[in-house]
């Protein structure tokens, strides 16, 4: 038993519910106590849904586990009765799981034909929130998809679009935005707007695109595998990449396409991807090799989130931008090992694999990073510590569903994640001003009440050493007035790295001695 | 169905609802009682209730944590918690720990007191509270905290006779309710509870214990018992009229006849502007708080007609004086939200005051929404709280016709392609 304060993933029941909120026609049923259907709540909320999404709980109580009565078969019939749903999973929660009823057999009471129920009962002890999201999205596509004759134009399924996905629309019209350019056509995005309709037509497509590695790509694998549909698993997240999956996407669609006579797509004009049609496609690569951005080739990331985004991510800041990538994580750890060989030669050390953001947050402490790209709960941690902090994957916060269009993906996603590094990060030239010439007038900004540190009489300051900061080191008053020379933003940063370097050399406080030598042999 | 002489009538359904279940107590609870700290012996659906619905990020520290159930946990006998006990001691060093249940460990039968009092040490209590969504609902959790306190309350004397307000409210709107009081003449005893574990209240047998929040039921019961105090029947503070009557009855308690109907007057006075609005308007008050009586009331006196006022619960001895004064209105006990979002449809209310899970896709419905969890979060208790609660009901009402004509088939196009 441990003590939890916040977890990365949500549970099983949120990832099935993240698949049937995003159709159409498909109701999940939860049987459940009261208030396991809190989910909704981040639907409505976050996603600001302007219907009620299709969720309805059967509501177990105490008093009818004594008494050995179910709600289920009655609740199925008030679905039925008031929305009529192709289909209603039926899933338990985790303490519902432990009754080990046979919810088939319960379900069946309902008088519900078989065929518009579904039971997606996963041990919610073991499973959380993407696989179970993956599976039972794999479950609706073995379900439904059915042998069709090919599409008489090239045109690809979108997998993996789902409810509460991160900057999902964005994504998904970045993505829609590039194969217009290619003249391809989507034949289905699912699950997200997908009916049951929609997965029956899933192998029409002349290829699948599953760009992420926790939801769609088990799907895409099946649809490969029983229906002969290719499929692309890429992340064009990236310059770079997104060129890869470009020439991707058309050599396996033009494989099809051979097969069946039609013309082969050419790779467009790189103009041709770009908003206005006459531009360069992304700002980055010029961008990247900008006197400004010189300045980066030294600055320190550290990533932490999902697999998709972390493999993606580290690559991003080290191969287009130049930055240095001091470790990275995922809390996937069923993903891990996936995670590690896309990673090979990026970390210096071991990729980070924990469900425990303390831990996170710990490395973060140690490293003080030049900018951290993670979760909700990076940022949150990172604020504490004053380091530039950017979200680039679930668990969000509803200040990360906004309304304007920020994709991550294609030509138009590497703009804005470099944008987002740009203006998170302490900035170049500004930097090198301050540091030379001190803290440039912003010591006002500092939050922290000053103790004297204008100079003013404080009598309270004076009286014998500094006190440590939680868990810090003794410095001494001289070490600590040179430390208030260093720019404010930096200088939780100084202080950390000075610790580490006196540790290092078996001091055991920091004087101006010490903070001199740290400061010549760190480059202060 | 029967119906006792004068008792309202209350349609009982079959509790198909959205709504949180008791541990959301723990959002507010944590932070009124300053020294304590909440643990819930639960699984992740517990956790990522918290941190999502409720929006609990974490704060330094944070005064509560979940004693995580894995599967590992499901087979052993009886959950060992002596080490996470240790980790929030060391780590907080509460005065008490009140230790929360959730389902999963109610299905597994856990000895819940039996474990409460083997952890207890004289320097730090750990106190039993049910909140498991198997039996209680959203705000009930409270009841059971309170529930949980009282032997830790002092035992007052026979013959000191004071009010104890039961209910958690900030400290501010405690010092106000302290003020009224003392300024009619009552001793005052205290909160139950107060913002530390050390300074609960004194109870006993000439306590007139006064409730302010309407779903504290069995806390009184067990002080009425345990203590023989008396439970303060009246409406609760809330609106000029609730508080009026509240105030009035609670002086008769003390043998002091006040007269507050000019007060009451003049507090409606000051929120004409508001009443105006509300006149004559439907509202609908979907089952969520357990506040939905005393604020449908208020909305009845301030002349808006209230289609239907649904709650979780109703303790009909706790809440006699509202159902009376609601006599008419259609009361609803553990509706079915199906049934409900129907009437809704065709009776088309001028005002729906619903949860979070529900808000936003009334409003998509064209509805005027109030979220029924700001009543909890905002001072709206006696006489100073009147302005608040009024602004409560009255600011969707402004806020819509603030803004411009809405075509929904127009702005909603790809908001929520599930439901297109």
């Amino acid at each position: 038993m441990r003590l939890a304060f916040w977890l990365y993933e949500g549970t099983a029941l949120h990832g099935i519910s993240r698949v049937t909120n995003s159709m159409k026609g498909v109701h999940t049923v939860y049987h459940a106590p009261q208030g396991d259907d809190y989910i909704t709540a981040t639907y409505t909320m976050l996603e600001r849904t302007p219907e009620f999404p299709a969720l309805s709980i059967s509501v177990v109580r105490g008093r009818d586990l004594a008494q050995g009565v179910s709600r289920l078969p009655a609740t199925l019939q008030q679905v039925e009765e008031h929305y009529h749903p192709e289909l209603s999973v039926i899933a338990p929660s985790c303490s519902t799981a432990l009754l080990q009823e046979d919810l088939r057999q319960l379900a069946a009471q309902s008088g519900i034909s078989q065929e518009k129920l579904m039971v997606y009962a996963v041990n919610p002890f073991r499973v959380t929130e993407n696989e179970a999201a993956d599976g039972l999205f794999t479950e609706l596509v073995r379900r439904y998809a059915s042998q069709g004759a090919k599409s008489s134009v090239p045109s690809v399924n979108l997998l993996g679009f789902t409810s509460l996905g991160f900057h999902l629309k964005a994504n998904l019209t970045s993505i829609r935005r590039m194969l217009m350019t290619l003249g391809v056509k989507v034949n289905v995005v699912a699950p997200w707007g997908a009916g049951i309709d929609d997965l029956k037509r899933l192998p029409e497509a002349w290829l699948t695109i599953a760009p992420f590695r926790e939801i769609g790509q088990t799907a895409a694998g099946y649809l490969e595998q029983e229906f002969g549909v290719p499929a692309e698993y890429g992340t064009p997240l990236g310059v770079e990449p997104t060129l890869r999956w470009l020439r991707s996407v058309i050599e396996k669609l033009n494989a099809v396409g051979a097969g069946m006579g039609a013309a082969p797509i050419a790779m467009p004009e790189l103009r041709d991807f770009s908003l206005d049609g006459q531009s360069a496609p992304s700002g980055v690569p010029w961008f990247a090799r900008t006197a400004d951005m010189e300045s980066f080739s030294g600055k320190k990331a550290f990533v932490f989130g999902d697999a998709t985004t972390t493999v993606a991510m580290v690559k991003f800041l080290r191969d287009e931008l130049g930055m240095q990538v001091i470790g990275a994580g995922t809390y996937l750890a069923r993903h891990a090992d996936w995670v590690r060989t896309e990673l090979e030669g990026y970390l210096p050390g071991e990729l980070m694999v924990t469900e425990r953001f303390q831990e996170v947050a710990k490395f973060i402490e140690d490293a003080m990073p030049d900018l951290v790209c993670g979760t909700q709960m990076e940022r949150h941690s990172c604020r504490k510590l004053d380091v530039p902090c950017m979200v680039v994957c679930p668990p969000t916060h509803i200040e990360n569903h906004l309304l304007g269009y920020y994709p991550f993906l294609g030509f138009d996603g590497a703009d804005v994640i470099a944008d987002r590094v740009y203006i998170s990060c302490k900035l170049g030239l500004e930097k090198h001003l301050i540091d030379f010439f001190g803290d440039a007038g912003l010591e006002y900004e500092e939050m922290e009440p000053s103790l004297g540190e204008n100079g003013a009489a404080a009598p309270a300051a004076a009286a014998g050493a500094a006190v440590p900061e939680e868990g810090g080191m003794q410095w001494t008053d001289d070490a600590e007035t040179m430390l208030k020379k260093v720019p404010f933003f930096v200088r939780k940063k100084v202080r950390k790295n000075t610790e580490n370097f006196a540790l290092e050399n078996g001091e055991t406080e920091v004087s101006v001695e010490v903070f001199r030598r740290a400061k010549e042999s760190l480059g202060g | 169905m029967l119906q006792a002489p004068g008792e309202a009538m209350i349609i009982k359904e079959d509790n198909v609802t959205h709504s949180f279940c008791g541990l959301a107590s723990v959002g507010w609870m944590y932070q009124k009682i300053k020294d304590s700290f909440f643990l819930i012996l639960g699984t992740h659906t517990c956790a990522h209730f918290l941190q999502n619905a409720l929006g609990m990020m974490i704060f330094a520290k944070p005064r509560f944590g979940i004693a995580l159930i894995e599967e590992g946990d499901l087979s052993k006998n009886e959950p060992t918690l002596d080490e996470v006990l240790a980790e929030i001691k060391a780590d907080h060093n509460p005065s008490v720990i009140f230790l929360l249940s959730s389902c999963t460990p109610e299905v597994m039968k856990v000895d819940f007191k039996g474990l409460a009092d083997n952890l207890s040490t004289p320097e730090t209590p750990v106190l039993f509270v049910p909140a498991s969504g198997l039996v209680y609902n959203f705000t009930q959790a409270e009841d059971s905290v309170l529930h949980a306190l009282v032997p830790h309350c002092p035992v007052a004397p026979a013959g000191e006779k004071s009010v104890v307000f039961l209910g958690s409210v900030n400290d501010a709107t405690a010092d106000d309710l302290r003020a009224e009081a003392e300024e009619l003449g009552i001793r005052v005893g205290g909160f139950l509870p107060e913002s530390r574990f050390d300074r609960m209240p004194a109870i006993g047998p000439d306590t007139i214990l006064a409730p302010i929040q309407p779903y504290l039921s069995r806390t009184a019961v067990k002080l009425e018992r345990e203590r023989g105090a008396k439970t303060l029947h009246s409406l609760f503070p809330f609106g000029p009229d609730g508080t009026r009557v509240f105030w009035e009855d609670l002086a008769r308690e003390f043998g002091i006849e006040v007269d507050l109907r000019d007060r009451e007057k003049a507090a409606w006075e000051k929120i004409r502007r508001q009443t105006d609005m509300l006149k004559g308007k439907k509202v609908f008050l979907t089952a969520d708080t357990m506040m939905e009586l005393p604020l449908g009331r208020f909305l009845k006196s301030a002349g808006a007609e209230v289609v239907e006022c649904s709650s979780a619960y109703i303790n009909k001895k706790f809440l006699a004086k509202e159902l009376q004064a609601l006599e008419g209105v259609r009361v609803v006990e553990q509706p079915n939200f199906h049934r409900q979002l129907e009437d809704i449809k065709r009776e088309r209310p001028d005002m729906v005051v619903t949860s979070l899970m529900t808000a936003n896709p009334f409003v998509g419905h064209g509805f005027i929404v109030k979220w029924s969890m700001e009543f909890m979060l905002m001072p709206i208790h006696g006489w100073s709280g009147v302005f608040s609660l009024a602004n409560l009901f009255v600011s969707p009402l402004d806020r819509r016709e603030k803004l411009p004509e809405f075509d929904r088939e127009v702005w909603l196009e790809g908001v929520m392609p599930a439901a297109e």
